[in-house]
C-alpha cells in the first residue's frame, strides 16, 4: 500500500485523462451465466435478447468458463434472469469489446452459445454502487491529490525537513473554498455510524465531495490535499510525503497499478451515471466490508480498496491493457463502434488479398450501411435534447416542476422494455407478421415517414433463407442421382458454402441493424421537427418500445434461421470450422439487438422535449 | 466495399427543398434515379469511393441535408465537419437560384473556423425548356464567390460523376498542397489506411500520413 502512495508521488495524475482506462468500464459481473452447450444446435437456443456481456469474459476465448464465483460479490444478490437491461456505459463497452474480440478472429470462439445475462435490476442498483465506488475513489483522489501537491510543496519549500511528521500549515494563498471538502470529510467521519445504515449515506457524501471537487478543477489537487492533510492530522496518520520517502524503492508493478488507479479517479469525478457492475460492485463489497474502517482507519483502507480494484481488474480481464482504448470515459456507442470499425479497416487493409476475410466484418458492413452515421446523428439529437431538458428543468420550480417531473417519470417507465423471453412458439410466425407489426407500430407514431426500407431489407433476407431452404432437398436428391456431375459443376452455384452463408448472415444483421438505427434517427428528427400530432410522448414511447422488441425478436429469429442454414450446409464440416461461424452469427445478432436497444434509449430525451413542448402549449 | 483509400472527405450537399439533392447523390452513389423521392428528414448519409488517379482512391462521405427550413437546426450541425460542399439550385426554379446567396451566408456562419470548398450546381439541366436561370448568370454568381459552376441532371446522368470528382480533385489538390490539413477534432478530411502491399512507390511515401487513431 505504501508503494501505491509512493507511486502516485512519482507518477502524478494524468491531467489529460488519456491514460485513464478502466473506470466505468469495469467488467460487469455476470448475473447468470448459461452453461455452454456442447453442440451448435444446442447453442441455437441460447440467444436471448439480452445483451451479451463480456465483462468477465472480455474475449471470446474466455467465454467458455463461467465467471469465477469470487468475482460475484455478495452485493447485488437479487436480480433474476431477465431480459436485458438498458443503461449506457458498461454494456456498450462490453459489447464493443465483444465486437472487437470477435473481430480478432471468430475462430477463437470455441464454444457457442454462452451468453451472460445481466438483469435490469443490476442497472437499477448501479448508480448507488457507482456512487459508493466513486466515493472510494474520491478518497483515493484525496490521497493522491495530497501526495501530488505535497510533492509540489516539497519542491517549493526545499528546507522543510523530511522527518516532519505532520503536514505544514495551510499556505495562506489557499482559497477558502478548499476548507469545504475538509469539513465534509470530517463530518463524514464524525457520523461514521451512518455508514452502517445503508448506501444512501455514502451516496450523498460522495456527491458532496464530488461537487466540491468539480467546482474548481484547478484547485482540486490543492484543496483535496488539504482535506487529506487535515484528515491525517486528525487520525494521526503519517503524511504521504513521509510515506513516499520511505518507499522510494517500491516495485514498478505497483507503480503502474497506482497510476491506473489514479486515472480511474480522474474519470470518476466527471462521469456521474456510468452503470457499472463487476469491479464496482466488488469495490462496494470491499467498501461495505471495510465500512467503518474506511473512515476510522483512513487511508489504509482506501488503499486496500484501490489495490483490490486493480487486482480485480487484472484478474478479471487479462486483455485489460488492450481494451484500454475502448474504455475512455466519454465513449458513446458510435465511438466504440467506429473504433471497432476502424480496426477492422486497418486489418482488412493489411490483408488486401484475402477477399473472403472482408466479407464478414460486421463493423465494416454496419458502417457501409450508414449505421454508424445514423447512430452518431441520433446521438447528437439525443444529446442536444438532453441539455435542453436539463435547462428547462433547472428553470422550473415548485408545482410546475413536480408535474413535469411526474410526466417525465411516466415517460421513462415506457422506456423500460418489458421482460421478454424467447418464445419458441413464435419461431414459426408468419412471414407477414413482422411487416404488419412494424407498419402498425410505426403508424402509431404519427410521423411522416415509413419503415419501408427496413421492411425491404428484412424481406430480402428472409427470401434468401427461404430460397436456401427450398434448394436443399432437391439438391440432395440430385447429388444422390448424379453425384459426379454435381460435384463438378453444380457445386458452386447451387450449394452455398458455410462461409457464404455466414457472410450473408452477418451482412444481413448489419444491414437490418443499420436500418433500424436509421429509422430511430429519422423518428427522432421528426419528433423534434415534425408537425405537431395528437399523440402523447408516452404513447409514442410505448410504440417504440414495442418496435424495439419486435426488431430484437426478429434478429433472434434471423440468427436461428441462419444458423440452421449453417448447420444444414455444414454437416460435413468439422466442428472447429462450423462452430465459430455459428457463434459469430449469434454473437452479432445479440450485439445487434443491444445496439438497437441502446439506440432506442437515445430517444428518451427527444421525447422528453415533446413532453415539455406539450406542457408549454397547454399553459399558453 | 473497399477499405483502402488514401483520404476520406466529407462533403455536404445543400440547397433549397426539391432542387434534387437526394436524387443527385443517389445517382452518384447508387447509379439509379428514383422518379418519386420522399423529402429528406434531417440528414441522410451516403458514401462512395472515387478514384482520382490510378490507384488513388478517396472515400467520399456525403451528407445529404434536408432542404426544408424546419430541419435547419439539424443540418447546420453538419457544416462544421465538411471539407467540401455542393450547393444545388434547380435551373427551372428561379427562387432556388436566388437563395444561393443565403445558403452561402448560412454556411459561413456555421462553418467557422473552417472552410468549405463549394461547387455551385445547376441541377435538372435535362429540363432545358423550362429553364429560368441562364448558364451565364449562374457562372457569374459562382465566380463572384470563387466557386466552380456545373450543370447536372440526375435523371439523364449528365455531369453527375464530374460534379463530384472535380470537387474531390480540387480538395485533394488543396490537401496535397497543405492548404487543407488534417486536424484533430475535425472530420472534414481523414487519412485512410495505406495497405502494406502498395504497388506505386508514390504511395509508400505517403504512408506517414496514416495517423488514424
Amino acid at each position: 500500500m505504501r508503494g501505491t502512495r509512493h507511486t502516485s508521488t512519482l507518477y502524478p495524475r494524468d491531467p489529460t485523462g488519456l491514460m485513464s482506462p478502466q473506470r466505468h468500464h469495469h467488467p460487469p459481473a455476470a448475473k447468470t451465466a448459461r452453461p455452454a452447450p456442447g453442440s451448435p444446435s444446442a447453442a441455437r437456443g441460447a440467444l436471448s435478447f439480452t445483451r451479451v456481456l463480456t465483462g468477465s469474459t472480455p474475449s471470446p476465448t474466455r467465454l467458455s468458463p463461467p465467471p469465477p464465483p469470487s468475482r460475484r460479490p455478495d452485493v447485488l444478490p437479487r436480480a433474476p434472469f431477465r431480459a436485458r437491461p438498458h443503461f449506457r456505459g458498461v454494456p456498450l463497452c462490453a459489447s464493443a469489446r465483444w465486437l472487437r474480440s470477435a473481430r480478432r478472429g471468430s475462430a477463437e470462439l470455441s464454444r457457442p452459445g454462452v451468453f451472460i445475462v445481466m438483469s435490469e435490476k443490476d442497472s437499477g442498483e448501479d448508480p448507488k454502487e457507482e456512487t459508493s465506488n466513486e466515493e472510494g475513489n474520491e478518497h483515493k483522489a484525496e490521497d493522491l491529490g495530497s501526495t501530488d501537491s505535497n510533492q509540489e510543496k516539497e519542491q517549493e519549500m526545499e528546507p522543510v525537513p523530511m522527518t516532519r511528521k505532520r503536514p505544514e500549515p495551510k499556505p495562506p494563498s489557499q482559497p477558502a473554498a478548499t476548507e469545504k471538502p475538509a469539513a465534509e470529510t470530517l463530518k463524514a467521519s464524525d457520523s461514521s455510524a451512518a455508514v452502517q445504515t445503508g448506501w444512501g449515506y455514502w451516496g450523498s457524501w460522495g456527491k458532496s465531495l464530488l461537487s466540491t471537487a468539480s467546482a474548481t478543477v484547478a484547485t482540486v489537487g490543492q484543496g483535496i490535499s488539504n482535506v487529506i492533510e487535515k484528515t491525517e492530522t486528525t487520525l494521526g496518520i503519517p503524511s504521504p510525503r513521509e510515506i513516499s520517502s520511505e518507499t522510494r524503492d517500491a516495485t514498478r508493478g505497483s507503480e503502474n497499478a497506482a497510476a491506473s488507479t489514479t486515472d480511474a479517479v480522474e474519470d470518476g469525478s466527471s462521469f456521474p451515471i456510468a452503470g457499472a457492475l463487476g469491479v464496482l460492485s466488488t469495490i462496494s463489497t470491499a467498501v461495505q466490508s471495510t465500512g467503518k474502517s474506511v473512515i476510522s482507519g483512513g487511508l489504509d483502507a482506501l488503499e486496500f480498496i484501490g489495490k483490490k480494484t486493480m487486482d480485480v481488474i487484472a484478474e478479471g480481464d487479462p486483455g485489460f491493457k488492450k481494451t484500454k482504448g475502448l474504455m475512455n470515459r466519454n465513449s458513446t456507442l458510435s465511438q466504440v463502434l467506429r473504433e471497432a470499425k476502424e480496426k477492422e479497416e486497418q486489418q482488412t487493409a493489411t490483408k488486401v488479398t484475402m477477399a473472403t476475410e472482408k466479407k464478414a466484418h460486421y463493423g465494416l458492413l454496419f458502417d457501409e450501411f450508414q449505421g454508424l452515421s445514423h447512430l452518431e446523428a441520433l446521438e447528437m439529437l439525443s444529446r442536444e435534447s438532453e441539455s435542453k431538458v436539463k435547462s428547462v428543468l433547472s428553470a422550473l420550480s415548485g408545482e410546475e416542476l413536480d408535474t413535469l417531473k411526474e410526466e417525465m417519470k411516466q415517460l421513462k417507465e415506457a422506456f423500460s422494455l418489458p421482460e421478454f423471453f424467447e418464445e419458441e412458439e413464435e419461431e414459426k410466425k408468419g412471414d407477414e407478421e413482422f411487416t404488419k407489426e412494424v407498419t402498425e407500430l410505426f403508424s402509431e407514431l404519427r410521423i411522416s415517414s415509413s419503415p419501408a426500407k427496413l421492411i425491404t431489407v428484412r424481406t430480402s433476407a428472409h427470401e434468401w433463407i427461404a430460397q436456401f431452404n427450398s434448394s436443399l432437398p432437391k439438391e440432395e436428391k440430385e447429388s444422390e442421382e448424379n453425384q459426379e456431375v454435381e460435384s463438378r459443376d453444380g457445386d458452386h452455384d447451387a450449394k452455398k458454402s458455410v462461409e457464404d452463408i455466414h457472410a450473408f448472415a452477418i451482412r444481413s444483421l448489419a444491414e437490418l441493424t443499420a436500418c433500424s438505427i436509421e429509422m430511430f434517427h429519422k423518428t427522432a428528427a421528426l419528433f423534434l421537427h415534425g408537425q405537431k400530432q395528437e399523440v402523447t410522448a408516452t404513447d409514442r414511447a410505448k410504440s417504440l418500445s414495442q418496435m424495439t422488441i419486435v426488431l430484437c425478436k426478429e434478429l433472434s429469429t434471423f440468427s436461428k434461421e441462419f444458423t440452421t442454414c449453417l448447420t444444414t450446409a455444414g454437416v460435413k464440416e468439422k466442428a472447429d470450422v462450423l462452430n465459430p461461424l455459428i457463434t459469430g452469427v449469434f454473437l452479432e445478432a445479440s450485439n445487434s439487438a443491444s445496439y438497437i436497444q441502446d439506440a432506442f434509449q437515445l430517444l428518451l430525451p427527444v421525447l422528453q422535449i415533446s413532453v415539455i413542448e406539450a406542457r408549454t402549449e397547454l399553459s399558453q | 466495399m473497399e477499405a483502402i483509400w488514401l483520404y476520406q472527405f466529407r462533403l455536404i450537399v445543400i440547397g433549397d427543398s426539391t432542387v434534387g439533392k437526394s436524387c443527385l447523390i443517389r445517382r452518384f452513389t447508387e447509379g439509379r434515379f428514383a422518379q418519386i423521392s420522399d423529402p429528406t428528414v434531417g440528414v441522410d448519409f451516403f458514401s462512395r469511393l472515387v478514384e482520382i488517379e490510378p490507384g488513388k482512391r478517396i472515400k467520399l462521405q456525403i451528407w445529404d441535408t434536408a432542404g426544408q427550413e424546419r430541419f435547419r437546426s439539424i443540418t447546420r450541425a453538419y457544416y462544421r465537419n465538411s471539407v467540401g460542399g455542393l450547393l444545388l439550385f434547380d435551373i427551372t426554379n428561379r427562387r432556388s437560384f436566388q437563395n444561393v446567396h443565403e445558403w452561402l451566408e448560412e454556411t459561413k456562419v456555421h462553418v467557422q473556423p473552417y472552410q468549405i470548398v463549394f461547387v455551385l450546381v445547376g441541377h435538372k439541366c435535362d429540363l432545358d425548356t423550362q429553364r429560368q436561370v441562364t448558364r451565364h448568370e449562374a457562372e457569374k454568381l459562382a465566380a463572384a464567390y470563387g466557386m466552380k459552376y456545373i450543370e447536372t441532371s440526375a435523371r439523364d446522368a449528365i455531369n453527375v460523376e464530374k460534379a463530384f470528382t472535380d470537387l474531390t480533385r480540387d480538395i485533394y489538390e488543396l490537401v496535397k498542397r497543405g492548404d487543407i490539413s488534417i486536424q484533430e477534432g475535425w472530420e472534414g478530411v481523414k487519412s485512410g489506411f495505406v495497405p502494406n502491399v502498395v504497388h506505386s512507390s508514390e504511395e509508400v511515401v505517403k504512408s506517414d500520413r496514416r495517423c488514424l487513431c
